[in-house]
């Protein structure tokens, strides 16, 4: 029952909040809140490492969590945590569970309808991974073949386009379904970021997984809700001190292992 | 916060909507169908059966009702096909609902049966009826009366706990709004649309369990 619950209170909250703030919305903006209550509500996803995980102690990290925790440290802000599935990384922004979301959401055109980019603080790649006996040299090599994605990712917006027609496409709610589909055999291959994968692959040697085929490779950074132009403002700045301070650099090497590649900006 | 509604995206999807939630009517009700045997076959052994047979059954209930239902799919959809049994996520998902109800309809089957008095069961042996007969026409016909309220009920949890099996990917109503969310970035008015079809299904399902009712034990009945 605990995705009927979690639905339930989405529209709770989405009820709630409708409701309750509705006539407020010239009042201060969401950076004065933050900097009055000195507390920040970020929403973060621990189930896509290497930017969001739960250490051994059960405690948020990865590289997206070592960012929050460095944006709270530099706002003076006490941090809370909002955990959420990649599926509830927009609704809980827009639902006002969370002041900013920072969960890798890589940047795309139809997201930015929904919501406000800041500048991006990181890049990733998608690629589509399997045990090595399963053949897949082309994308015309899909056909046929069981791809396992997960909703509300880069790989749903990518992976249906670049596919054939042909490809049997399956929709998981979270990476670590689409993960255990690869590994129990009820998918043949599954997209999903290199960074992902490495992650897998290492975990499970007997499995021979293996990188088949590039994607794409994309930037992703914090989201805010339309309108937060105050805190977008704040996070941006914040992004250019650390690109140049290297504290961005030095998050991402740590988490992922490779050079932070030159960040544009939006 | 303010939030503007875009109800039109969800009528350019209502394909998607329509196909997830026929889904969810078939998923729930071929595997209250089966569900129902399954419970009956339980409830008649927990009653009559020897003593290893009730032993399992009770085992099976327990564990069952002790278990979350998402944790129950899991093991069906991703542990099969290591034992060699290839099943596909509707197939995986019905499995996991006929189980699930089965133990559920069990109990409540059972206390169907508790409450018929033990004398009518001693005048049936008494002009000859078969341990079977007995079962069919003195007990269960009386006792699934008695509980049909609670089994109907039962029926309307599985149908709204079919929404978990969208984490196994059987694309059912909650996975197609899910995904529909998850591409137009319209949350709050695919999440309203599918707790009014819920709703709707759920009376559906309501109304046709009160006619099967009226059809079964009420029809021709002079009270």
């Amino acid at each position: 029952m605990r995705i009927c619950l979690k639905h339930l209170g989405m529209v709770v909250a989405a009820v709630a909040s409708v409701v309750l703030t509705a006539h407020t919305a010239s009042a201060e903006s969401t950076l004065d809140k933050i900097l009055s209550a000195k507390k920040i509500r970020v929403a973060i996803d621990v189930a896509n490492p290497p930017f969001g995980i739960l250490d051994k102690s059960g405690q948020p990290d990865g590289s997206d969590v070592a960012v929050a925790r460095q944006i709270a440290k530099d706002l003076g802000a006490e941090i809370e945590f909002v955990q959420v599935p990649s599926t509830g990384r927009i609704p809980a922004l827009l639902a006002g569970r969370a002041d900013v979301t920072i969960a890798s959401i890589s940047v795309t055109t139809d997201r930015a309808k929904a919501v406000m980019y800041c500048n991006p603080n990181g890049a990733l790649s998608i690629t589509i991974f399997a045990p090595q006996s399963v053949k897949i040299k082309t994308p015309a090599d899909l056909v046929g073949k069981r791809i396992g994605i997960t909703r509300a990712t880069l790989e749903e917006a990518t992976v249906p386009k670049m596919a054939p027609e042909g490809t049997k496409i399956v929709w998981f709610d979270d990476l670590a379904s689409t993960v255990q589909a690869l590994l129990s055999g009820q998918v043949d291959a599954a997209a999903m970021t290199a960074f992902a994968e490495k992650t897998v692959a290492d975990a499970n040697p007997a499995k021979q997984l293996e990188n088949k085929l590039l994607v794409t490779t994309a930037f992703y950074g914090p989201i805010v809700r339309p309108g937060d132009f105050e805190l977008r403002q704040w996070i941006n700045t914040w992004i250019f001190i650390n690109s140049r301070n290297g504290t961005l650099a030095t998050i991402y090497k740590k988490y992922t292992g490779i050079d932070l590649p030159p960040l544009p900006t939006i | 916060m303010h939030y503007a509604f875009h109800f039109n995206v969800v009528w350019d999807h209502w394909r998607d909507l329509a196909e997830g939630a026929w889904l969810t009517i078939e998923l729930s009700a071929i595997a209250m169908t089966i569900g129902l045997v399954l419970a009956t076959v339980c409830a008649y052994g927990k009653a009559a059966g020897p003593s290893a047979i009730r032993w399992a059954i009770a085992t099976y209930v327990e564990i069952i009702r002790n278990t979350p239902f998402l944790v129950q799919i899991f093991i069906i959809y991703f542990s099969l096909p290591a034992l060699g049994i290839s099943v596909g996520a509707n197939e995986a998902a019905i499995a996991a609902m006929v189980v699930n109800f089965g133990a559920y309809g069990t109990e409540i089957l059972r206390a169907g049966i508790e409450s018929i008095p033990h004398g009518q069961i001693d005048a049936a042996k008494a002009i000859g009826l078969s341990r079977l007969q007995t079962f069919r026409h003195v007990v269960l016909f009386p006792a699934v009366k008695t509980i049909f309220p609670a089994l109907a009920s039962q029926f309307i949890l599985l149908m709204l706990a079919s929404s978990v099996v969208s984490a196994i990917s059987a694309v059912e109503l909650t996975a197609a709004t899910n995904s529909l969310v998850s591409t137009t970035f319209r949350p709050f008015e695919f999440y309203f649309v599918a707790t009014g079809l819920y709703l709707m299904m759920a009376l559906a399902f309501r109304a046709a369990l009160g006619g099967v009712f009226w059809m079964v034990f009420m029809r021709g009945q002079q009270v």
